[in-house]
């Protein structure tokens, strides 16, 4: 039999089994908010959760990562490299939406000439045990995106919640060879299958959410200077929530950080947002995004028109975080409707 | 890669820009080290942090490289506080830099204001070196600045002038006792001396406002799109495409970039 079951009681047993080869990351409960943690504990793993406010790229690109460490005796300068990282991780219970994320963040870290090392190395690093949304909130759109909240082909392993116990399927030969070690699985049953593509279904008729992105690039690109980014950017305040908690986004910092009073520190890379007006501020005080407009308009436009054009896919994977957490509700879905309103006004023009 | 502070020049009256000539600690990186004009490094103070310079120096003056760096923030008045045989660290080359190969066989007509001029300094230096001279019609350069005080790398404006395979043309912004040269901002000179398009590349770096205007006047002068070479500038962190924050559209200024013809800006949202 091709798929497992994993009984729900039995998950300490899969993290006792694990957690010698492998750094167990999975929700936790974090000050009320759910977050991907590094477990101790297989008692703290929360099963019951939408999904995490902060998304598990954080696990390939920590908030804060460290990129050498040096000391300075006078004028001597020793620069220490960080330790190579080999180690191993499983990210249990991902969602699908943050799974297709991973695609995407490696799509940008391993192109071009210059590649993302570190990134690169972790994302082989780690497998992904993912879980299907069973009951979508509100704000997901994933369906929009070419998704839905079953989708398991960017996983390693998939599991279907069927109340006391998981589906569980291997989907690539990485996954496939860990269930292998699992040998006590037991295999599930026909109406276990059945159950599964049941809720499936269910899933993805609970997203009502559509939103049309078929031709968003082709509207994007000659719009640049339509007066919609004038609206659409008039309530943001600026926080860069949407950006920080995007599990697509990857702008960094490099900052050098000293240890007080000692002849050391580090050199590190911490995330930043392109809705920030220091992000592209130039020494010289010339800001090529000036205002809100302008950055509102780039964060759209990468997700929509840059990241299609270099990749050939959406930069967006509607999971709905900047939906959900953005305190001034400026919401996505609305801004695209809008923008998909633009085409048809032009339309409207034509056939007049 | 690590690189000792050879030599620091103050390069005007103000003396808030240097240049720093730095020698690498290893061989080995001098030899990987392969650039060519228009180019840029990421240089660094440990401890302080980094910052993208365009490289002053040419690949043809052996044995150094050289960086002119205006004092402004954090890192950069860390740098003008360097002494001799102080570290620097040097991560590069960065970015495209100019087509040295596509320009050879044209007259080339150098454009740039304030300090931006390094790179351009550069892509001089390289042109007049004898092996390359060959390779190049005539030179026109005109070098725009604030002040008298503000022009840079005096002692090789000084061997250009008295040379007479390149015509070099100074201007400052306002009227100022004993100045011989133009007067007026680089858009207008450029008009006056009204380079020809004929078999000509224009290359043009400076300040946002001043590519902006000089384009201008060159499409009057009636240079084609693909004529027209500007190097941009923009805020950077890693210089090699990933950081974010560089972009103009789907493409990044530090490694698509910094050159762009005005065919390609053209084809890029005019956010600059």
């Amino acid at each position: 039999m091709e798929q497992k079951v994993l009984k729900k009681d039995q998950i300490v047993k899969l993290y006792n089994d694990l957690v010698k080869d492998y750094n167990f990351y999975a929700p936790i409960k974090e000050k009320r908010n759910i977050i991907f943690g590094k477990i101790t504990n297989p008692e703290d793993i929360v099963l019951n959760y939408y999904n995490s406010k902060v998304p598990p790229k954080e696990i390939l690109f920590p908030q804060t990562d460290i990129l050498f460490e040096y000391k300075i005796n006078g004028k001597e300068i020793e620069i220490e490299e960080p330790k190579k990282l080999d180690e191993k991780n499983i990210i249990f219970g991902i969602r699908p939406c943050d799974a297709h994320s991973f695609i995407l963040l490696m799509n940008f870290f391993s192109q071009g000439e210059f590649k993302d090392e570190i990134i690169m190395n972790r994302r082989e690093n780690t497998t992904l045990i993912g879980i299907g949304c069973n009951t979508p909130k509100s704000t997901c759109f994933c369906t929009s995106i070419e998704g839905n909240p079953f989708q398991k082909e960017d996983m390693d392993i998939f599991l279907v919640d069927l109340q006391d116990k998981y589906l569980v399927e291997g989907i690539s030969d990485k996954g496939k060879k860990l269930i292998k070690r699992l040998s006590w699985l037991t295999d599930a049953t026909n109406a276990d299958i059945e159950m599964a593509q049941e809720l499936g279904k269910k899933a993805e008729e609970a997203i009502v959410t559509k939103i049309d992105l078929k031709n968003i690039d082709k509207i994007l690109d000659p719009n640049f200077d339509h007066q919609i980014w004038k609206e659409v950017s008039e309530i943001c305040i600026g926080c860069g929530t949407c950006s920080f908690l995007c599990p697509t986004c990857t702008c960094f910092d490099v900052i050098d950080e000293n240890v007080p009073n000692e002849n050391r520190g580090r050199r590190v890379r911490i995330w930043d947002t392109c809705q920030s007006c220091l992000y592209t501020l130039h020494t010289s005080g010339h800001n090529p995004r000036n205002s809100c407009i302008e950055r509102v308009r780039n964060r759209i436009l990468h997700k929509f028109c840059y990241y299609p054009e270099n990749y050939g896919m959406l930069g967006c994977v509607g999971c709905g975080r900047c939906v959900q957490l953005c305190p001034a509700n400026n919401d996505l879905r609305a801004i695209i409707e809008k923008i998909n309103k633009i085409e048809q006004k032009k339309e409207e023009k034509v056939t007049v | 890669m690590l690189t000792t502070v050879k030599d620091i020049i103050s390069e005007n009256k103000v003396n808030d820009i240097k240049t720093l000539e730095l020698v690498f600690k290893n061989e080995e990186d001098y030899k990987s080290f392969q650039y060519i004009p228009g180019q840029f490094a990421e240089i660094s103070l440990i401890g302080k942090g980094e910052c993208p310079i365009g490289i002053a120096s040419s690949p043809t003056e052996v044995g150094s490289i050289m960086f002119t760096i205006k004092k402004m923030g954090t890192v950069t008045s860390g740098f003008h506080n360097c002494e001799v045989g102080d570290t620097v660290g040097l991560r590069g080359p960065c970015g495209n830099g100019w087509p040295i190969e596509e320009m050879k066989g044209k007259n080339i007509v150098v454009i740039g204001g304030g300090f931006a001029f390094s790179t351009l300094r550069s892509l001089i230096i390289y042109i007049l070196d004898d092996k390359h001279r060959k390779d190049y019609k005539n030179i026109t350069v005109v070098y725009g600045n604030r002040d008298s005080g503000e022009v840079l790398y005096q002692p090789d404006l000084e061997d250009w002038k008295k040379r007479d395979d390149i015509n070099v043309i100074l201007t400052i912004d306002r009227e100022e006792e004993g100045w011989t040269d133009k007067v007026g901002f680089v858009a207008p000179v450029v008009k006056e001396v009204a380079p020809s398009p004929e078999n000509a590349i224009a290359v043009v770096c400076g300040p946002p406002i001043m590519i902006k205007t000089t384009i201008a006047v060159l499409e009057e002068l009636k240079f084609k799109d693909e004529q027209i070479l500007n190097s941009l500038e923009m805020r950077m962190k890693c210089g090699i495409g990933k950081c974010g924050r560089c972009n103009i559209g789907n493409k990044f200024v530090c490694v698509d970039g910094p050159v762009f013809s005005l065919a390609e800006l053209k084809e890029m949202p005019s956010e600059y």
